[in-house]
This record gives structure tokens, sequence and C-alpha cells, in this order.
């Protein structure tokens, strides 16, 4: 087990002017499982395989149990990677297959029987052992690859989008063997993916990744709650968090007053200080499931009203997605609800808002205004 | 598409593939038939068929026309060229598939390029080359400039599949604790069979076959392949007919057997990766 830590970690590929990470700091605690998630080439892989000794480092420092490793070699470095492709050996056998890596390190054949066995078993590869990949599923290649990063006890376990080659169902049920198999092995993981729901069920913490460049790293709810900014708010939840422009002003007392679209509301007196003097343009965030429709019992006292009309209705079995339009605002709002709700298409409802799950964030920065005086430490 | 117009097709199909069948095999038919006739058979009545098959020729071909002193030096040459050409292709082609480095693309250009030249026009060179090196009228020499003509198009067939493999696979093997050299010899060339099948027998048969190079470069008669012992039964004059296509039928046999063995992995290397 180990713990892994990088400190302005950049990466510039050869021929390129852009910074493919950028300044890339954080550290993943011993047995720690952190997912580095973002979008399709944002560079989360590229950090990835700089972890892995697979690219170079073109600035900064990496350390494994705080030993500097930027120039040891892939081989030297103890970190075991699983593939998006599973990069199995087509030519060998399954049983080949796993105990390739301890062949290389000079293991006395006993122990790679022994240890090829065990993880076979554990995987449930045992039937599989003579058969060469391609006579595989999709499900027990993927377990082969795992296998070969079990069988070698690594101080580090890598992840390369693992599961976005298998089908849905499969893709469920090996989430949770992954997140059974770390708690029994106790490892240090690092677990690249695009995939909101893979890093909110199975991360310890989760680190999002833009355009090479960390932009939050928490607790996966905490992360959900409360994003730093408006590409974190969109990228986790489905739907999306509510991004709505708005103004901020003061009304009569002082109090900051929201105006969206022609309707307004005051905004908690828990925000007064923290808002500070901050006026003008703003974006109001809310994610889908702390809007309420009328009937509906609301969590909090936080409560603000809008009249909004419903633009569309979409029952999803388990719930029901309501998109309201709000007069004077060009961006839909989009309203979870459960499969009980009621409300048609060009119904008015008084929509009920649980501003203490809202947030406020700044155009022009799209990093988020602190709400409440917790969140400025 | 009613059956009747899928049977025409399909007797349409069957037709033109006879055609072409014939067209490719009658000629080898003929010279196999022209090697069990005598020359005098042969004079008679070209194309007709063996009344006595007469044997004895390969007998006499094989250890009175020294058939089988060419046929070792063939054996040695091309096999020696064969395996050279395989090893070195093989690590060219792995090189300019996996690695980037300076001039990469100006190398392999440049390597590619000496296809476009026809044999003749080197063979001078080569002739001098070989003289100065003390290699001329070697079979070593012989090997050596065998295994410079064919290593352009080994490097294309191998280069074009080794830069098919993912590279995940190499970064696997990387982590897994294999050096480059470990990894060309344990991943690339194991899973580039396929291709380095199709590169041996492209080269077998094209060497085996080869004569220019054989006649310019070997005068010994202990050291001629087996092309070249095919030419000794044609004099000035009279041309025994009869021997030489027991010589040519002596030639072809190993080709053909390496084809029918090796046939399904050549298709498999030249139309890998054409379908998921």
């Amino acid at each position: 087990m180990a713990v892994v830590s990088l400190k302005g970690l950049t990466k510039v590929y050869e021929g390129s002017d852009e910074e493919a990470a950028k300044n890339i700091t954080f550290r993943v605690e011993d047995g720690e499982f952190m997912v580095l998630l973002g979008p399709s080439g944002c560079g989360k892989s590229t950090i990835l395989r700089m972890i892995a000794g697979l690219e170079t480092i073109t600035a900064g420092e990496l350390s494994i149990d705080e030993v500097v490793v930027n120039n040891v070699p892939a081989k030297d470095r103890d970190i075991a990677m699983v593939f998006q492709s599973y990069a199995l050996y087509p030519h060998m056998k399954v049983w080949d297959n796993l105990a390739f890596g301890l062949k290389r390190r000079g293991i006395p054949k006993e122990d790679i029987k022994r240890r090829v066995s065990e993880v076979a078993e554990i995987l449930g590869l045992t039937p599989f052992l003579n058969r060469r990949p391609h006579a595989l599923s999709g499900g027990q290649r993927q377990r082969v690859a795992l296998g070969r990063a079990i069988v070698r006890n690594p101080k580090v376990f890598l992840f390369d989008e693992p599961l976005s080659n298998l089908d849905a169902a499969l893709r469920v049920s090996t989430r949770n063997e992954l997140v059974n198999l770390h708690h029994r092995l106790g490892a240090t993981t690092i677990y690249v993916t695009h995939d909101q729901v893979e890093a909110m069920t199975m991360g310890s913490r989760i680190c999002i990744i833009n355009q090479g460049q960390v932009v939050q790293i928490g607790h996966p709810m905490e992360v959900y709650r409360k994003p730093a900014n408006t590409f974190v708010a969109a990228f986790l939840g489905s739907p999306p968090m509510n991004l709505i422009p708005a103004k901020l002003d003061r009304g009569e007392s002082e109090r900051p007053r929201l105006r969206l679209g022609d309707q307004l509301i005051t905004l908690p007196n828990s925000w007064d200080a923290s808002l500070g003097g901050h006026k003008g343009d703003v974006i109001f965030g809310i994610r889908p499931e702390d809007l309420f429709l009328p009937g509906s019992e609301v969590p909090g006292t936080n409560i603000a009203q809008v009249d909004v009309d419903v633009n569309a209705v979409e029952p999803l079995g388990a719930e029901t997605v309501f998109i309201f339009n709000l007069e004077g605002i060009e961006e839909k709002i989009r309203a979870r609800a459960d499969r009980f709700a009621e409300a048609r298409r060009g119904d008015r409802v008084k929509l009920m808002l649980n501003l203490g799950a809202a947030r406020l964030f700044d155009p022009g920065t799209t990093k988020v205004i602190p709400g409440d005086e917790k969140e400025q430490n | 598409m009613s059956a009747l117009m899928r049977n025409w097709k399909h007797a349409v199909l069957m037709i033109l593939l006879s055609v072409y069948t014939a067209f490719a095999a009658g000629p080898v038919f003929w010279v196999s038939m022209m090697s069990l006739r005598t020359t005098t058979e042969i004079a008679h009545n070209p194309y007709a068929l063996p009344e006595t098959f007469h044997f004895w020729k390969y007998s006499e071909a094989w250890f009175k026309s020294n058939y089988n002193i060419y046929f070792a030096n063939s054996v040695e040459v091309v096999l020696s060229a064969v395996a050279i050409v395989t090893l070195i292709g093989g690590m060219a082609a792995h090189c300019f598939a996996r690695y980037r480095f300076p001039l990469r693309r100006v190398l392999y250009f440049t390597i590619f390029s000496t296809i476009i030249f026809p044999p003749q026009i080197t063979i001078i060179a080569l002739f001098q080359i070989l003289v100065e090196y003390g290699l001329y009228n070697t079979r070593v020499g012989l090997t050596l400039a065998y295994v410079a003509f064919q290593l352009p198009i080994t490097v294309y067939i191998l280069e074009s599949f080794f830069a098919r493999i993912p590279s995940d696979l190499y970064d696997a093997a990387r982590m897994d604790g294999y050096s480059e050299w470990s990894i060309f010899w344990r991943v690339s060339m194991p899973v580039a069979l396929p291709a380095l099948s199709t590169a041996v027998i492209v080269n077998t048969i094209l060497l085996w076959n080869e004569f220019l190079y054989a006649v310019v470069l070997i005068t010994d008669d202990s050291k001629r392949t087996l092309p070249l012992g095919i030419q000794k039964f044609m004099g000035d004059r009279l041309e025994d007919i009869g021997m030489i296509a027991t010589g040519l039928m002596i030639a072809i046999i190993p080709v053909v057997v390496i084809y029918i063995f090796f046939s399904e992995k050549l298709i498999q290397g030249m139309t890998a990766g054409a379908v998921k």
C-alpha cells in the first residue's frame, strides 16, 4: 500500500505548445480510492499515464511513499494498471496472461502457480485458464485484466476507464465487484472515468479534471452538492444542475434578492454576510431534485416560490422529470419529482425552490459565490 | 432476385473461376506432364499426355545433373536470407511502428524507395562491392544480396502490421516489468505471427525463384542455386526441354508445399485488420 503525491505535475507533448495536464496537485492517501473524472480529452488519462510511468513528466514532482519517482521507469514503480482495452496478450492463454508479470520478477514457479490459482479463484476465472483471450466474453476479459493487476500485489492500482467497453448490465455488476475488491484488498487506487455514476458510486474522493486542470477535489456527495464552478455543476448529475442567469440586488431592508426573469426571490438570512456587497449578474444554480411541485414534502425552511409553465413531462418510470419555462429566461428549468407527481404540459404551477441547496456562481469567473458563511473557510 | 437468376449468376461465376484456374494452373500441369516425358517424345507432340511415366528423369536430374547440390545451395541461401531478413525486417518494422525518433519518416521513405529501382540498375554496383569485400562467388555474398534486396518489402509488410498492434499491449508489458527488447520478442513477434508468415512465404517464393543476382554473383557449379541448374539444360543449339521441365518441377514442388501449408497464415496476414 502506498501514498501517491502529485505536486504541480505538468505534461506538454512533443510538438505541441498546449499543456495536456497543467499544474496537477493532489495526494492519494494509503488505501484510498481516488477517481479522476472529466470529459473525454480533458487530460485525466495523461495524468494516470504519468503516474504509471508511461509518459514522461514535463514539470512537477510525482512521489510514491514520499520517494520521488519522476525518473523511475514504469517497471520499477511497482504499479499495476488495468487498461480500457484490457490489453490482454492475444497469443497467451489466460494462465500465461496472469503469470506474465510474475515471471519477469523472478518469482519461483511454485509461488507463481499458487498466486495465479488464488486470483483465478477470486475472480471466477479457474475454468478459463486454458483459454485464449479471443475465446472469452467481454466481462471475462475484463476480469483477466483485473487479475493480471491483482496477482502482482502492487503498491498502487491504476484503472483507465476499465468498464467502458462493457454493456450496461455488466458494467453495474463489475462496478460492484470492483468496489468489493477494493474493500477486500485495501489497495491505493486511482481510477479514471468519464462516467459520473462510476465516480459517484466507487470513489472515496473524486478529482474533477477539465482542460488539463484540477477543478475540484472532494468526497462524491460534497462535490455533487457543492460544485466549485459551473463546469462541475453542469458535468455532475443527470439531469445536471439548473444554471439560471439571475440578477442579485438589495431590497428595501438591504436583504439580498435574486431576480429570476420577472420574478423576485429573497435569499436566506444565512447568505447575508458571505455575499457581502456582491451585486449584479450571477448564475443561480439549483439541482433538479431541489425543486418541488406544489403538494410535495419540502425539506428545510429556506424555501422560495416561482411561477413556471410546464413545457414537457418526461416520465422515466421510477421518477418523472418536468421541464419548465420561466418567464423572461431562455434556459429551461428541470425538476425531478417522484412518479406520482402530477402536472401537464401547459399548466402554470408554483415551483418551490430549496434555497438551502442552491448555489450562486460568478458569470465572469464561473466560480461559486459562497452563499453560506461556513463555506467561506 | 429469383432462384433462377441466382443460379445463373452462380454458374457464370463458376465458369469465370474455372477459366481463370485453367489459365493459371494449365502451364504448371503442362510442365509437370513434360517432366515425365523425354525430349524426343515432347518434340513429337508437345501437348500429349505421357504414354510412359519416366520417373527416372527425376533421379537423373537429382544425382547426375547435380540437382541435389543446387537444391541444398538454394535451401541454404534462401533459408539464411529469409531468416535474416525476417529478423532485421521485424526489428526495423517494430521501431518504425512503435517509436518516434528524428528522421523516422525520411529513413522509412529511403528504405522503401529502393523498391522502385529494378535489380538491373544495382547489379553492377553490387557486383563491384561483393568483389571488393571478397564475397563474390560465395553463398554468403548471394545471401547478403538477397537480404538487401528483400528488406524494404519486408519492412513494409511488417510495419503496417506492427502499427496496428494496440499500443496498450506494449504499455501493459512495460507495466509488467519487461524491457523494450523483451517486449519485441515476447509481445511484438508472437502477435505479428500472421504478418511474419506472410513475409516468410513471400520472401521464400521470390528468392527461391531468383535468377538474376544468382547468375551474376555465382560462377562455381558447386555454389549454384536451382534456377541456375535449370539453365544448364539450355544449350546454344539444343535445349533439353524434357530435363528442363523435370528441373522446373523439382524447383516448384517445395514452393507449392510451403504455400499449401502456410496459405491460411498468408491470407490472415494480408487481410489482418481488414475486418474488426
